[in-house]
C-alpha cells in the first residue's frame, strides 16, 4: 500500500496547491495512480463507471432540493422574522444581541442548510445592530461566523446526507437526530461565551418586550418554523424519505416566499433552479470523483493497512480519538467541509469502528471538528463572508475567536468521548 | 465565436433548468401518487435517480463555466502575474486530459459497453448507456470550455478557476 498511497496523496496535494478544483484533484490523482498498475482503458473505463454510480443515488437527490428550498427561503423575508422572535424572546439576557445572533443563525442554519447563507442572511442583519449598540464588531464578526456553523448539524442538513452516502448507508433519519443535541450544546456553549464576554464589557441589554408583543413576533416566525416540523417530523414519521422531504420543503418555501411574504417573484423561479442545480452539481462532482477514489482506496486495501498503523501506534482508544480529531482539525481549516468529508470517512470511519464507535456518533464528530474549520483561517468560507459584511480584517476576529474555538472544541470532546451526546435522541425515538 | 459561446451558454443552463423541473415534478409525483392516489408510481424514482447523474455532470461543466468549483487559491494568489497565468494554462490542459480520457474516452467505452450488453435498467426498461451517454458530453463540454478559458489567458486575460465559497 505504502507507494499507492503515498502517489495518490502526492498528486494531490500538488494539484491542490497549485489552485486545479478539488473533485479535478481528486480524479486526477485517482486516475494517475491506477496507471501505475493499469492499462488505460480499463482505468479510465472503471473510473468513468465508478463516478456515475457514485451519483446513481435517491439519497442525494434531497440535496438539490434542500439548496433550492435554502436559496428561496434566504431571499425570502424569513431571516428578519426569525431574528425578531428571538430578539422578543432573549434580546434582555446580558450580551442579548449577541445570543439573539447566535439563535437566529442556528435557525436559519438549520431551515437552510447552508452556513454560508445563514451568515449572510443573519450577519447583514446583526452585524450593523450590533455595531449601534457598542459591540466590538469584531467580536460580532466572530460569534457570526462561529454560530452560522451550527446550522451543519441541526437538520436538515446536507452535509449528514453527504456523509451518509461516504459512509456507505448510516440511515439518514437517524443521523438527523443524533445532530440536534450536539448542535444545540455547541449553540449553547457560544452563547455562554458572549454572556461572560458582554458582562465584561458592561454591554446594553435590550428592553424587554410585554408580553402581548413577545406572543406576536413568536406568532409571525411560526409559518417559518413550521418547515423543520413539516420535514423532520415527516421523516421521523416515515411518511416520507429524507429526498421526499426535500421536494415538500421546496413547494412549502415556494408558497411562503411568493405566497405569503410575497418577497419573492414567480419569474426569479428559473434563476434560482439554475443557481440550486450549480451549487448541487460541484457536491455531486466531488462525490463521483471521491467515489472513483474509495474504490480505489478500497482496492488497495489502504483503509485497512492504514487503520493498522494508527492501531499500532498506541492502543487507548483515547489518544487515537484524539489524534483523529487533531487531524480532521488540521484538514478542515484547508479543505471546504464536503470534499473533507467524502475524502476522510472512507480513511477514518474504519478506524474509529475498530474503537467501537458507531458510525453514527463518528459522523456527528466529524461534522462538528470540521465546522470549526469552516469559521478557522486560512480557509473558511464562512469567515469570509463575516469579514466582508462586518467590513473588518481577517486578523483582527482571530482574537475574538478564540474563546468560541474554545467553547466549540468542549463539545467536540464531549461528542467524542460521550456517545450518548449523539446517539441518545436516535435510539430514544427507535432510529 | 462569441456569440456560439453564448449560445452555448445559454442551451446549457435552460437544460439544466428543465431537468431540475423535471426531478421535482417526478419526486413529487413519487408522494403524490402514494399517499392521494394510493397506486405508488414504479418509475418515478429511477428517473429521478438518473436524472440526476445529467445533472451533476452537465452542472458540473456550468460550474466550470461559472469558475464556482471548490478549490484552495492560498497559493495562487501569491504568485506573479507572469507565474500565475502560467499556471492557470496548466489547469486547463490538466482539466482537458482528465476530461478528454475519463469523460470523453472512458465513458465512450463505458457507453459502447452497456450497450452491447444491453444492459437495461429495471423500471423504465431503457439501456443504461443512454444515461451514461452524459459522460461523454460533458467531457467535450468541458474541453470546449477549457480551449475557451485557454484563448482568454493566451490573450493576457486573467481568470479565476475556483471559489472557496462552501457549498
Amino acid at each position: 500500500m505504502g507507494m499507492t498511497a503515498f502517489i495518490l496523496l502526492l498528486v494531490f496535494f500538488i494539484l491542490l496547491i497549485l489552485s486545479v478544483p478539488i473533485s479535478f484533484s481528486i480524479g486526477i490523482a485517482t486516475l494517475v495512480t491506477m496507471l501505475m498498475s493499469m492499462d488505460l482503458t480499463p482505468a479510465v473505463t472503471t473510473i468513468a463507471q465508478r463516478m456515475a454510480g457514485g451519483l446513481d443515488s435517491f439519497a442525494l437527490l434531497a440535496i438539490p432540493f434542500f439548496v433550492l428550498s435554502g436559496l428561496i427561503m434566504g431571499k425570502g423575508g424569513i431571516a428578519k422574522r426569525l431574528i425578531e422572535c428571538a430578539m422578543a424572546l432573549i434580546g434582555a439576557l446580558p450580551g442579548g444581541l449577541a445570543l439573539v445572533n447566535v439563535v437566529s443563525c442556528m435557525l436559519f442554519g438549520a431551515i437552510s442548510g447552508s452556513a454560508v447563507a445563514a451568515t449572510s442572511a443573519i450577519g447583514s442583519f446583526m452585524l450593523p445592530e450590533m455595531k449601534k449598540k457598542g459591540y466590538d464588531p469584531n467580536f460580532s464578526a466572530a460569534v457570526t461566523a462561529a454560530a452560522a456553523t451550527t446550522g451543519m448539524l441541526i437538520p436538515p442538513s446536507n452535509i449528514l446526507i453527504i456523509y451518509a452516502i461516504a459512509s456507505g448507508g448510516v440511515s439518514i433519519a437517524a443521523l438527523f437526530m443524533a445532530g440536534y443535541l450536539p448542535g444545540i450544546l455547541v449553540g449553547i456553549s457560544l452563547m455562554v461565551v458572549c454572556m461572560i464576554y458582554a458582562k465584561r464589557k458592561a454591554y446594553p441589554t435590550e428592553d424587554r418586550l410585554p408580553l402581548r408583543l413577545v406572543a406576536k413576533k413568536c406568532l409571525a416566525a411560526i409559518p417559518s418554523l413550521f418547515l423543520i416540523f413539516l420535514v423532520i417530523g415527516g421523516i421521523i414519521g416515515g411518511i416520507f424519505t429524507a429526498t421526499e422531504a426535500g421536494a415538500i420543503a421546496v413547494f412549502y418555501s415556494m408558497f411562503l416566499s411568493m405566497g405569503v411574504y410575497r418577497e419573492v417573484k414567480f419569474s426569479e423561479f428559473p434563476s434560482l433552479l439554475l443557481k440550486s442545480a450549480e451549487t448541487t452539481a460541484i457536491v455531486l462532482l466531488l462525490i463521483a470523483a471521491s467515489t472513483a477514489m474509495s474504490w480505489l482506496l478500497s482496492f488497495e486495501n489502504i483503509p485497512q493497512t492504514f487503520s493498522d498503523f494508527l492501531l499500532a501506534l498506541s492502543d487507548n482508544p483515547i489518544i487515537i480519538l484524539l489524534l483523529i480529531n487533531i487531524v480532521l482539525i488540521v484538514v478542515g481549516a484547508f479543505l471546504d467541509m464536503t470534499p473533507a468529508v467524502l475524502i476522510f470517512t472512507p480513511i477514518f470511519l474504519p478506524v474509529a469502528m475498530q474503537l467501537g464507535m458507531s458510525p453514527l456518533q463518528f459522523g456527528i464528530m466529524m461534522v462538528l471538528n470540521l465546522s470549526i474549520g469552516l469559521c478557522s483561517p486560512p480557509v473558511g468560507a464562512v469567515l469570509f463572508v463575516t469579514c466582508a459584511i462586518a467590513k473588518t480584517k481577517l486578523e483582527n476576529i482571530i482574537k475574538p475567536l478564540i474563546p468560541l474555538y474554545f467553547a466549540m472544541f468542549v463539545v467536540l470532546m464531549l461528542v467524542t468521548y460521550v456517545p450518548w451526546v449523539s446517539e441518545a435522541f436516535p435510539r430514544w425515538l427507535g432510529l | 465565436m462569441n456569440s456560439a459561446i453564448k449560445y452555448l451558454d445559454k442551451t446549457l443552463a435552460g437544460a439544466l433548468v428543465l431537468v431540475m423541473v423535471c426531478i421535482l415534478l417526478s419526486v413529487s409525483w413519487q408522494v403524490i401518487s402514494r399517499y392521494l392516489l394510493k397506486d405508488p408510481s414504479s418509475v418515478t424514482e429511477e428517473l429521478a435517480r438518473f436524472l440526476l447523474i445529467w445533472v451533476g455532470m452537465l452542472g458540473a461543466v456550468y460550474a466550470y463555466r461559472t469558475n464556482s468549483h471548490l478549490g484552495l487559491n492560498l497559493v495562487l494568489d501569491k504568485m506573479s502575474a507572469k507565474f500565475k497565468q502560467l499556471t492557470l494554462i496548466l489547469i486547463q490542459l490538466l482539466v482537458i486530459v482528465f476530461s478528454g480520457l475519463v469523460l470523453v474516452f472512458g465513458g465512450y467505452e463505458l457507453v459502447d459497453l452497456t450497450l452491447e450488453l444491453k444492459q437495461i435498467s429495471a423500471a423504465l426498461s431503457i439501456n443504461m448507456g443512454v444515461v451514461y451517454a452524459v459522460l461523454p458530453i460533458s467531457g467535450l463540454l468541458l474541453i470546449i470550455y477549457s480551449l475557451v478559458n485557454l484563448w482568454y489567458l493566451c490573450s493576457g486575460e486573467m481568470i479565476k478557476t475556483t471559489s472557496q465559497e462552501s457549498v
